[in-house]
Formats: C-alpha cells, sequence, structure tokens
C-alpha cells in the first residue's frame, strides 16, 4: 500500500459519490427541475415520498448507536447526538408540505415507495449488526446531498414554482445541518479508527445506499 | 436573501340575493312613498344612475337572508368556479361594513356557516375599501408561504337598516337620502393562491395598496354617532338605546358636501402611483372603479385619463348600473363580472381603484393576466 488507509477511504468515497451524481441526473424528476420543467405536483409528491423515510432517519441511527460496544464509544456517541438532532426534521418537511397545498392526514398515512422500503430496510437490517461501523457510509450519501444538493434543489424549485422561504424549509435547512455533520463524519473517517475492513465495509455501504436513494427518487414516478 | 411566493386570484364569485329590483320596486321594499320622499327618491336615483339592484328584501320588505348567508353563497360561487372545496381553504379574510351581529366578528360567523377545516380568519371591518384591506392580507400570507390557498370575501346587506322603520320620526335629510337609495345588498369573493389556476388564467396580485387620509379628514359617512365629531357622549353605545335611535344615530348618512374632495383626492392617489411607478401607464390595460354613483365615474374617468390617454370606455369598467353600490362588495362583484365576461386577455393588466368616503381611504391593487400553471 502507498498511501495510508483514510486517504485511499475518502477517494474510494469520492468515486462513489462521482457515480452517485450521474446516476441522479438520470432521475426524471430532477432532469425536470434541472430543465425548469417541473410542476408544483412535483414538488409536493417528491416531499410526500421523502417523508416516509426521512421518519425513519433518527429509529435507525439509534437502533445503530445501541449496537456499538463500547471499544466503539466514540461512534456510538455521534450516532446518539446525530439521532437526537434529527428527530424532528420530518415535522420540518410536514410543515413544507403544508405550505403548498398538501394534506397532512394524507401524507402521515402514506406508505413508502418501493425505493424507500428498499433503503429503510437495508438500513435497519445493518445497524442491527454487531458494531456496524459501515453505516458511515450511509451517513457520507445521505448527509453529502443533504450538504451539497438539498439547498440547490429548494433554490431551483423556487426559481421555477416562485416558492416561498416557508416552503422549502426542509431542504434548505439540510444544507446547513449536514454540513455540520459531513464536517463530523470527516473527522471520523480520518480519526485512523477505522482500519482496512471497516474502509471495505464503508465504501460498500454508500454504494449500496447511493442505489437505493436513487431509487427511491426514481420511484416517485412510478 | 428571503423569497416569497406570488399569489393569484384563481376564482371569483358573486351572490346577489334575489331577483334585480327596478326603480319602481324599491319603495315596495324599503318603504318611504310619501310624496315628499318620493320626489327625493327620483331625484337620487337620476343623479347615482343605477337602474337595477338587489336586496335581501321580500317584495313586503322583510328580510329573507343573513349578511353572512350572502357571503357564504359568494365564496361558494368562487370555490365552484375554481373548482375545489372549503376543506381547501386555509384562510378567510372577510370584509363588510356590518356583520349581522356585533360579536362575534363577521370572518367567524361565515366561516362557522362555510365549514372546511381550520383556518385563520381575518375580519376587515371598514366601509368600501375595507374588501381590498382583505384582499391585501391574504395576499400577503400567500405571498410568505403561511398559506398555500386563501378566499376573500366581501359582503353587504344594508337594506335591512335602510328601511322606512329606521326613518321614522327620525330627522334624516339628504345626508340619509342620499344612501337610502344608493346602497344594496350582494357579496363577492376570490380565491387566492401561490400558484395559478391548472386550466385556465388567472389574475396575478402584483401589488395592493391602502392608504387612509383620515388624520387630514373629517368623518364622511357615519352610522352610530351624533354629528361629525367624535365625542364621550355622542355614541350610540354611551347612551340609551332609544335615545341613540331618536337622535337619529341609527341611520346611516354621510356629508355629501365632501364627495367632491373626495373624488379630487382619489385621483391624487392615483397620480401618486404613477410617478411613484407602480403603475406603468404605458402597461395598463383595464380600470375597473368603484364609486357611488355615476355622478361621480365622469370625474374619475377623466381624471384617470388626464395620465392615461388610451382610457376609452372599453378599457374602463363598472357595473354599478346595474348590480347596484353594495359597498365593500362593489369591487369584487365588479371584477367578477368583468373576469367572467372575457374581456381581459393574458397578459393584461388590470387596476382596481375604491375610495372609501368615510374617512377618506383609498385602496388600489393591480393584477396582470396570467395563463395556465406550466403554460
Amino acid at each position: 500500500m502507498t498511501s495510508t488507509a483514510t486517504t485511499t477511504l475518502a477517494e474510494r468515497l469520492a468515486e462513489v459519490w462521482a457515480r452517485f451524481e450521474e446516476r441522479l441526473e438520470t432521475v426524471p424528476i430532477l432532469a425536470r427541475l434541472e430543465e425548469g420543467t417541473v410542476t408544483i405536483e412535483d414538488y409536493r409528491r417528491l416531499l410526500f415520498n421523502l417523508r416516509q423515510q426521512v421518519v425513519d432517519g433518527s429509529p435507525w441511527i439509534s437502533r445503530a448507536a445501541s449496537s456499538f460496544d463500547i471499544a466503539h464509544f466514540p461512534l456510538r456517541a455521534a450516532a446518539i447526538h446525530h439521532a437526537e438532532e434529527e428527530h424532528r426534521d420530518f415535522l420540518m418537511l410536514e410543515r413544507d408540505y403544508v405550505a403548498v397545498g398538501g394534506s397532512l392526514d394524507e401524507l402521515r398515512a402514506g406508505r413508502k415507495n418501493i425505493g424507500s422500503e428498499a433503503l429503510s430496510g437495508y438500513l435497519f437490517h445493518y445497524a442491527d449488526r454487531p458494531n456496524p461501523v459501515g453505516l458511515l457510509g450511509a451517513m457520507f450519501i445521505i448527509e453529502g446531498l443533504g450538504a451539497r444538493r438539498a439547498a440547490g434543489w429548494a433554490r431551483r424549485f423556487q426559481e421555477v414554482l416562485g416558492l416561498a422561504d416557508n416552503q422549502v424549509h426542509f431542504m434548505v435547512y439540510h444544507q446547513e445541518a449536514d454540513g455540520a455533520h459531513t464536517g463530523d463524519l470527516e473527522a471520523i473517517l480520518t480519526s485512523g479508527m477505522i482500519d482496512d475492513a471497516a474502509a471495505d465495509a464503508i465504501v460498500r455501504c454508500a454504494e449500496v445506499v447511493a442505489r437505493l436513494y436513487a431509487l427511491q427518487l426514481e420511484e416517485l414516478d412510478r | 436573501m428571503a423569497s416569497g411566493a406570488q399569489a393569484y386570484l384563481t376564482g371569483l364569485g358573486r351572490y346577489l340575493p334575489g331577483d334585480p329590483v327596478d326603480n319602481d320596486g324599491i319603495a315596495a321594499r324599503l318603504g318611504g312613498d310619501d310624496r315628499v320622499t318620493d320626489r327625493i327618491r327620483r331625484r337620487v336615483l337620476a343623479d347615482n344612475g343605477i337602474v337595477l339592484r338587489h336586496y335581501a328584501l321580500d317584495e313586503h320588505g322583510e328580510p329573507t337572508e343573513l349578511n353572512e348567508e350572502l357571503a357564504v353563497k359568494a365564496i361558494r360561487a368562487a370555490l365552484d368556479d375554481r373548482g375545489i372545496g372549503a376543506e381547501d381553504v386555509r384562510m378567510l379574510a372577510a370584509a363588510t361594513t356590518q356583520g349581522d351581529a356585533m360579536i362575534p366578528g363577521f370572518g367567524s360567523m361565515v366561516h362557522g356557516r362555510l365549514g372546511g377545516g381550520p383556518m385563520q380568519v381575518l375580519t376587515a371591518a371598514g366601509v368600501c375599501a375595507s374588501s381590498l384591506a382583505a384582499l391585501d392580507a391574504a395576499v400577503a400570507k400567500v405571498r410568505l408561504g403561511d398559506h398555500p390557498r386563501a378566499v376573500v370575501v366581501a359582503s353587504e346587506l344594508p337594506s335591512r337598516i335602510l328601511r322606512q322603520r329606521r326613518f321614522d320620526g327620525v330627522d334624516a335629510r339628504m345626508d340619509a337620502h342620499f344612501l337610502r337609495w344608493m346602497l344594496s345588498d350582494g357579496a363577492g369573493a376570490a380565491v387566492v393562491e401561490f400558484q395559478p389556476n391548472p386550466a385556465r388564467p388567472s389574475l396575478r396580485v402584483d401589488w395592493v395598496r391602502h392608504v387612509s387620509l383620515a388624520h387630514e379628514h373629517d368623518v364622511c359617512m357615519r352610522a352610530g354617532m351624533a354629528g361629525l365629531d367624535p365625542h364621550v357622549g355622542a355614541t350610540w353605545q354611551d347612551v340609551p338605546v332609544a335615545e341613540a335611535e331618536a337622535a337619529g344615530m341609527f341611520v346611516i348618512r354621510q356629508d355629501t358636501a365632501v364627495l367632491g374632495e373626495l373624488a379630487d383626492e382619489g385621483i391624487r392617489q392615483f397620480e401618486e402611483l404613477v410617478d411613484t411607478g407602480l403603475i406603468d401607464l404605458r402597461h395598463l390595460d383595464h380600470v375597473v372603479c368603484h364609486y357611488s354613483t355615476h355622478a361621480f365615474r365622469d370625474l374619475a374617468f377623466e381624471g384617470i385619463r388626464r395620465r392615461m390617454p388610451q382610457l376609452d370606455t372599453d378599457r374602463w369598467y363598472s357595473n354599478l348600473a346595474t348590480r347596484g353600490n353594495t359597498g365593500s362588495a362593489s369591487i369584487l362583484i365588479a371584477l367578477e363580472e368583468a373576469w367572467h365576461s372575457g374581456r381581459f386577455r393574458e397578459g393584461e393588466t388590470v387596476l382596481l381603484a375604491v375610495p372609501e368616503s368615510a374617512r377618506f381611504s383609498f385602496a388600489f391593487a393591480h393584477l396582470t393576466v396570467v395563463g395556465p400553471a406550466g403554460s
């Protein structure tokens, strides 16, 4: 090995990210957003679909926290902290949905799309494993999306549909919150506690989550 | 930088109670068929130019509906026009000069009768311009993104207090007759949304401006007070009700001597909107103006034409003559009829103008016709 394990991990994750972004370009709703042909129904449907998975965010992270033993205390602490920070996020999304004319009752009665089912199922299953270090790969994708893409989507929805700030809170907020989270993640990935096997697990989990996340967005239009 | 949404009028409706009443049918409903009153009535009618109006009174002068019922019927017409139901509405802004009851607020009563779900309710109390005050509030909340959909209604039922029993034994001169033979009942409503109508053109609300000049004008139109000068002991709540009635406080009156001044001030307010660039006369296509009587139609028309030479009768709209003067409801009843007549084309702009004599308020709204969402 000519480079340190963490550098390699960073490069490998950057590659997963690049492939993920390529896939996102082909997701129909994101293509319409880019073209400026997206409709208010698209935005409502996006929030509707995201909500069904976002409500699971804190629970799978909490479950992961309880699966870390004392030897992985820093990861357990980070997961507990992260779960606590995010467990009310879906409420913000719900307010946005209502603010663009959606029904809260229908939103709360909604079910996950096929991609969300797969993503949530995978994450809960992974979180049940002892010391699920690989989930840092899931964080990398999900928080990265929030930090790097969500605010841009929000601005574009605002531009195309003439939405008020009060209607895009969830996506705008994630730029700041997830920016902080990706900083925390970076610190863990470069802390020296990630060995080669853990790095492999992180990259694999990132690949799976990237694919399932894209599937969740693709399923909006099915 | 904070961004707001747009606000669009996506549905318009009106409700005018009963059959239209022509000038010969007024006395049967409002009374005042003695020779002197009859002569005054004819004179006032000749001046105001109204030939048809509606009353929520039967042919014997007995009330047939409540003001809140007129409001709800106009709202339902607007919701039908948009193809949605009351359960889709998140805010109701209701304007009236006088609700059916003193308490609760008119908006709450209209919501109670309308049904639907939980919603924000605002009552804009005032006179003619209160409809645009209600519109302004609804538009602002929609633009903020606080509500995706609001409904604005302006509703008036003055006929009840214009009947003879209010005038028996009361000193009522031209200050009361002028309004008695001018005002009538009706309601107009609009649906306000953050997106245009998906299937049909909408009216985008570019801005609403509402200014009071009460700081430099005395009371002009009033009820519930004696004289023009408000002071303790001279309002209907300070004295026994019978005393207030005998003093004629329950008669609605107007100091007609200052109406010329009102028209001049209205033109000045219009000029100011032009001079500050809110109105671009090269791109103003239609004017829908509320005025109480045809006597003021020419003043307003000529006043605006001084700055807007292209103004002609095709660009000027009023339905005062056939729908009557329904106070705050007038501007929405006129907009509804103009809109559904198809006289506005996509891309054209519309100015709504409402002078309010009560204590000199002026409201304007600027609208642009836009195509369906996504077009």
